[in-house]
């Protein structure tokens, strides 16, 4: 196993240009974590056609977005602990113990532990990708079009099963987003389909009209409602300093929840929420022996932020070895990728060592930058929480417009992105997620082409996807994570019952 | 994104978007199984992956038809006349785009939006005129993004 590809990462991360990029990005990823109900996932989508349209290198845009990545990540504490308003769902956790924290004075401190245990748990989740992606990438050489399409099944069985507490409404997700992404020529064939003759609809639906459709337009409609039914009263700072005794008494949690994030980042399509969720489960399972969790333990605050930044970089490893997100905003880098004509797999790492090692190597530099900004300037920081929703949210519509109309120079992008929104809101309203449309969408054609080659191979023999070793297992897999968390839940059911 | 703090509302809706997701796929089916190919170099063809997906996504809509899940209670009374003014006044904006210049129009979407959003008359104009002017500045001056100018204003520097 060669790190090569890391050296030349770090020559790319740190020219000046890069470097600057990186701190930028860091910057506005904190401020986008730190502003309520906004998450990495719509700051992404906001900054992507910006930074596309700037003309920048493929890259300096990864750079750039893994920062906004890594800073909101960073940043969700702020909102969660002195609002306790989440600013996205990887965060949800950091409030059940960051508020009481807050309200007993203690805003603080917490802020300053929560920021060391995100470093630990980013540079954990740095390490594993630098050490763990190259091995991945190796095995995944041996993939053919079978393999990659029983892995995106596998994808979408993980998806199903973890995201969400209702199943049906995710796999209905995916499936519309693989229909999205039907839209337009079919190069195999040379056939359109369902364009309805519309010479825009040709190339397929735009990634960024969709996405920011998806993201913003429905968000701020969300906000509209939050705002009228509930008012916010920001807590004070205080004192920010950190005591050896709570670095200390963390440490396991901090560490267990770095180590579950990874993992939960690696899995296909599952993000910080989940991550966040499962270590602090297991945290209040291990630890809280006096009831204390969900009262203000600093335990329970660093186990979910370790566990969401170091999953943000567990999950770039599906998405740079196997081409499939593990999470829903790596769902949008890798459309960023696409958008560029790159199509992350195993040979990325051999032919576009700039791209991968340089992602990498700003991920290390960006968690040092992101650990400096945030640990002096959090009272700077938590200032944000004061801008009303009068003045943030027409901000966002405004970088939303300019961000599809910059990309498309016509009037019809931005009305195909508001009929998106709105659709957007109906189905966030249901009870849908977003996320799994985009992962449906960025996976759609790959996972059509991978069908039709191998089926091309085996002259149609659909025996294809079920001969190989690594087919099997990962048939298996599916099937094991489709199946199994539900007949674990009637097993122990049943078991309560006898009892 | 989860929110579980909100209000939840009954399955009738669920139910209707099930009903509506079950049209739709039969709907994407029936053209899927149109689409027109002169030769395909795979033996699957460009409409078979259509049609599985179509037959996926009946099949899952039935099953949400009868175990509908939850949603968040819908918006009513004032609330939903904002939720109505939003995307309208994006519209009108996208709609002034070209005629009348991005400054323009952006200053209608913050004004109005920033209004609806609980700004005085008084803030959410000045506002709006502030934000269209630093959004201006940034995206023109500062990024040279390409932005309208809008055809009244080029018409009369024209003339």
């Amino acid at each position: 196993m060669t790190l090569d590809y890391l050296w030349t990462g770090f020559s790319v991360a740190l020219s000046w240009q890069n470097l600057l990029i990186g701190l930028v990005g860091c910057f506005l990823g904190t401020i986008i974590g730190a502003l309520p109900a906004i998450g990495p996932i719509n700051g992404i989508a906001l900054l992507l056609p910006i930074a596309y349209t700037l003309g920048l290198p493929p890259e300096s845009t990864m750079i750039l977005l893994a920062a906004i990545y890594t800073g909101s990540e960073y940043g969700g504490r702020i909102s969660s602990i002195l609002l306790n308003v989440p600013g996205d769902a990887g965060a949800v956790m950091t409030a059940l113990d960051g508020n009481p924290l807050a309200r007993q004075g203690r805003a603080g401190e917490a802020l300053m532990i929560s920021g060391l245990s995100s470093f630990v748990g980013g540079i954990i989740g740095v390490v594993g990708l630098t050490l763990f992606a190259p091995f991945l990438a190796s095995l995944a050489i041996g993939f053919g079009p079978a393999e990659y399409f029983v892995l995106m099944v596998f994808a979408f069985a993980t998806l199903g099963s973890m995201v969400g507490s209702q199943p049906v409404k995710t796999l209905i997700g995916c499936v519309l987003g693989l229909m999205l992404a039907t839209v337009g020529l079919d190069p195999t064939s040379g056939a359109y389909r369902f364009t309805f003759d519309s010479p825009e609809l040709g190339d397929g639906i735009d990634f960024v009209v969709l996405v920011i459709g998806l993201f913003s337009i429905s968000e701020a409609m969300l906000m509209l409602e939050s705002h009228a039914t509930g008012t916010s009263i920001v807590g004070k700072v205080g004192r920010t300093f950190v005591r050896w005794k709570d670095v200390v008494f963390t440490t396991g949690a901090t560490l267990r929840g770095s180590i579950i994030g990874f993992v939960v980042g690696v899995l296909p399509g599952t993000g910080a929420s989940v991550a966040s969720a499962v270590s602090y489960t297991l945290e209040k399972r291990v630890s809280d022996r006096d009831g204390t969790f969900g009262k203000g333990d600093m335990r329970g605050l660093a186990s979910p932020e370790a566990a969401n930044n170091s999953c943000a970089a567990g999950a770039f490893v599906p998405m740079l070895t196997l081409g499939v997100p593990g999470s829903g905003t790596t769902a949008v880098m890798l459309g960023a990728l696409m958008l560029y004509n790159i199509q992350p797999g195993p040979q990325l790492f051999a032919e576009r060592p700039e791209i991968v090692g340089g992602l990498i190597a700003s991920l290390y530099i960006g968690n040092v930058l992101l650990l400096l900004l945030n640990i002096p300037f959090v009272g700077i920081f938590s200032r944000l929480l004061l801008l009303p929703n009068w003045i943030l949210v027409p901000g966002i519509l405004v970088l939303s417009v300019v961000g599809v109309y910059s990309t498309h120079a016509s009037v019809e992008a931005v009305l195909l992105m508001l009929g998106i929104g709105c659709m957007g809101w109906l189905l966030r309203k249901l009870g849908f997620d977003m996320a799994p449309i985009i992962l449906g969408f960025v996976l759609g054609k790959v996972m059509e082409v991978n069908l039709r080659n191998a089926l091309a191979i085996s002259g149609g023999e659909l025996s294809i996807l079920f001969q190989s070793h690594i087919s099997i297992i990962l048939w298996v897999l599916a099937a094991f994570v489709a199946v199994g968390p539900w007949a674990l839940q009637r097993w122990s059911r049943r078991r309560a019952a006898r009892v | 994104m989860d929110a579980p703090q909100r209000p939840l509302a009954g399955s009738l809706s669920n139910r209707l978007a099930a009903l509506a997701l079950l049209v739709f796929s039969l709907i994407y089916g029936y053209a899927g199984s149109g689409i027109e190919y002169a030769f395909s170099s795979d033996p699957l063809g460009p409409r078979v992956f259509p049609v599985l997906l179509a037959a996926i996504l009946a099949l899952l809509s039935l099953i949400y038809l009868f175990v509908p899940g939850r949603s968040e209670a819908w918006p009513q009374g004032m609330v939903l006349m904002r939720c109505i003014a939003l995307p309208a006044l994006v519209l009108i904006a996208a709609l002034l785009f070209e005629p009348i210049g991005f400054a323009g129009a952006m200053f209608v979407m913050t004004a109005g939006v920033g209004r609806i959003f609980g700004a005085s008359w008084r803030a959410s104009l000045i506002g709006g005129l502030v934000q269209a002017a630093l959004w201006y500045l940034v995206f023109g001056y500062l990024l040279d993004v390409y932005l309208p100018v809008g055809e009244l204003f080029a018409a009369s520097r024209r003339g």
